[in-house]
């Protein structure tokens, strides 16, 4: 996900002269390119989250399209202030970053976790949040960002998520992505857990309990229209989700679902409402939270029969 | 970073006659008083903050910006960005008697439903270039601009007034070590030293001290005036850069309140809005 990130913005930045690229001193086997080949659009600012995006924001207010890079963790809490006045609340182009997002950086614990990054950010007036789930996704993303006049939050996974979608397949900012069409439940799921969520679909599949999957890569604004027709068309809506299941894609559809008519029997699948104080390797640290495709399956056939 | 070879941009600006100082004294006087209305038709707070950097932004407006009110966002035009927003009454008053929008909206000031808002705010007010007064904004967000100046070798100046309790945060002493760093020598910032924060002396909360010397171990140029005296602004601002290659920065000696005795080096007016009798004794003094 993080190299398709990366392809898309060397095309980006060989297109566009106004493109201004800012990472935190993050970038290790990733900006080395992009530091030779474009000197004059590339600064690492060191570790300095919070001056940085005020630099973002004097680079936007002086006409250049900023990406600011660091992990998701410091990209958004660390400033989180900074975000909300100088970035949302000015409305100006800076697309923020946030890699190593969820568990990626599984060994090094709650400081490196990034459960809340979503959540902070869908409080922002004039943000949009894009959650991809794989690299194609990532690499639309990239692209449609800079297309966006005003702010943008990215939250990409380190490498190694398998591409999903039909390489053919095209996004649209504010859609959902139909995967997989069924009648017995829909599972809406952003982010790095969408191969999850194909494989949950596809055990499920085989045991004759069809459902439809929906990725949802934009956030905010979310795509209220595909969330209340799956509500009607299926009697069963589930959300996954690498993130706290308090203020991230199963807040945002559960807020719609609440001020609908709709009777759909609804649960979220997320990181629960406590600290991670273990290490392991994502999948461990996943499935510790009771976020593994085994889990998932059982919880979705207990709550259908 | 090959981009940032020295633009050095002399000031040109005749202050020969003792006539031009007495006009920026009078202008000042009446930023003052405008001010003090605004406050009270308001009733709002911070008189005593705008009070301290009023001849620093008088001769900015009057004399050392390169802006026009026709044209307010001219790529080529000089910013200047007020980080202690809380002072933003009497830059309201600098840019209404500069043009960019008409005086009657000063009359606005802090009234329910207006834009004139109590902290300099990018609302949709001309002239107004970043939103400030979250303490530590101001300075990173100049920076940025003044990197962008140089990398689209562009001669306009970037001027930022920071209070000294801004001093305090983080955000500040990092972009004052990223732009030591990246030479900026377009970059002047004005530190307006009153030495009163929040709540209580800036010597007894978190001393300074030995100021000048902080900065210059940041790689910055550092000179010390009186922020009050228009000389000594003036030379100040006539020497800039004061080195190549280095972002300057001017700290100001200031007096909280000045200008009105009663709200002199009282922290009440930080937050309180003049009744009557101090109101009486402003308009005798101003």
């Amino acid at each position: 996900m993080r190299t398709a990130f990366l392809n898309e913005l060397l095309i980006l930045l060989r297109e566009h002269k106004d493109i201004f690229v800012i990472t935190a001193d993050m970038g290790f086997s990733i900006f080395e390119e992009v530091q030779k080949e474009f000197p004059e659009q590339f600064l690492n600012t060191g570790v300095t989250e919070q001056s940085s995006i005020g630099i973002a924001t004097g680079l936007a207010l002086s006409g250049y399209t900023v990406y600011f890079y660091a992990q998701a963790p410091f990209a958004t809490m660390r400033c989180f202030e900074q975000v909300r006045l100088d970035v949302a609340y000015q409305n100006i182009n800076v697309k923020i970053i946030g890699t190593a997002s969820g568990f990626s950086s599984n060994q090094l614990g709650v400081s490196h976790f990034s459960m809340e990054d979503i959540a902070l950010m869908r409080l922002l007036p004039n943000l949009t949040i894009f959650s991809p789930g794989d690299p194609l996704e990532s690499a639309w993303a990239t692209k449609a960002a800079y297309k966006i006049p005003g702010p943008v939050y990215i939250r990409i996974t380190k490498n190694g998520n398998p591409i999903i979608h039909d390489t053919k397949k095209t996004f649209e900012i504010g859609k959902g992505i139909e995967i997989a069409k069924g009648s017995d439940f829909t599972l809406l799921v952003s982010g790095s857990l969408l191969p999850m969520a194909k494989q949950v679909i596809d055990n499920l599949a085989n045991k004759k309990i069809v459902g439809t999957l929906i990725s949802l890569p934009v956030v905010k604004p979310i795509d209220k229209e595909i969330i209340l027709k799956a509500a009607k068309e299926t009697r069963y809506l589930f959300t996954l989700e690498e993130h706290s299941i308090i203020g991230g894609l199963g807040s945002a559809v559960a807020e719609i679902l609440a001020e609908s008519d709709s009777s759909v029997f609804f649960r979220r699948f997320g990181v629960p409402d406590k600290f991670t104080s273990i290490t392991g390797s994502p999948q461990y640290l996943l499935d510790y939270n009771g976020l593994s495709q085994e889990k998932i399956v059982k919880k979705i056939i207990g709550y259908l029969s | 970073m090959g981009v940032l070879d020295s633009a050095i941009r002399r000031c040109q600006i005749n202050m020969e006659t003792e006539s031009q100082f007495n006009q920026l004294r009078e202008d000042a006087r009446r930023c003052r008083k405008t001010v003090l209305s605004m406050i009270v038709n308001g009733n709002a707070s911070h008189i005593a903050s705008a009070y301290s950097c009023v001849e620093l932004l008088v001769y900015l407006y009057k004399k050392f910006l390169k802006i026009n009110p026709i044209n307010p966002s001219d790529p080529d035009r000089d910013r200047f960005i007020l980080s202690k927003g809380w002072g933003v009454s009497a830059l309201y008053v600098m840019l209404a008697e500069k043009g960019f929008f008409p005086k009657e909206l000063l009359e606005e000031y802090c009234k329910d439903g207006s834009k004139m808002i109590g902290i300099a705010t990018r609302n949709g007010i001309p002239g107004i270039e970043a939103t400030t007064g979250s303490m530590g904004h101001g300075l990173p967000i100049a920076v940025g601009m003044a990197l962008a100046g140089k990398l689209q070798k562009k001669n306009y100046r970037v001027v930022v007034i920071i209070s000294d309790g801004e001093c305090d945060e983080g955000s500040t002493w990092e972009a004052i070590l990223q732009a030591g760093n990246y030479k900026l020598d377009n970059l002047t910032v004005i530190v307006d030293y009153n030495k009163w924060q929040s709540f209580g002396k800036v010597e007894d909360i978190l001393d300074l001290k030995p100021f000048a010397d902080k900065w210059e171990a940041f790689k910055w140029s550092a000179k010390e005036i009186d922020g009050h005296n228009f000389e000594e602004i003036h030379s100040a601002f006539d020497s800039l850069p004061f080195k190549t290659n280095k972002p300057s920065v001017i700290i100001a000696h200031t007096v909280k309140g000045k200008g009105v005795s009663v709200f002199e080096n009282r922290n009440e007016w930080h937050y309180k809005t003049p009744k009557e009798k101090e109101i009486e004794i402003a308009n005798k003094e101003l």
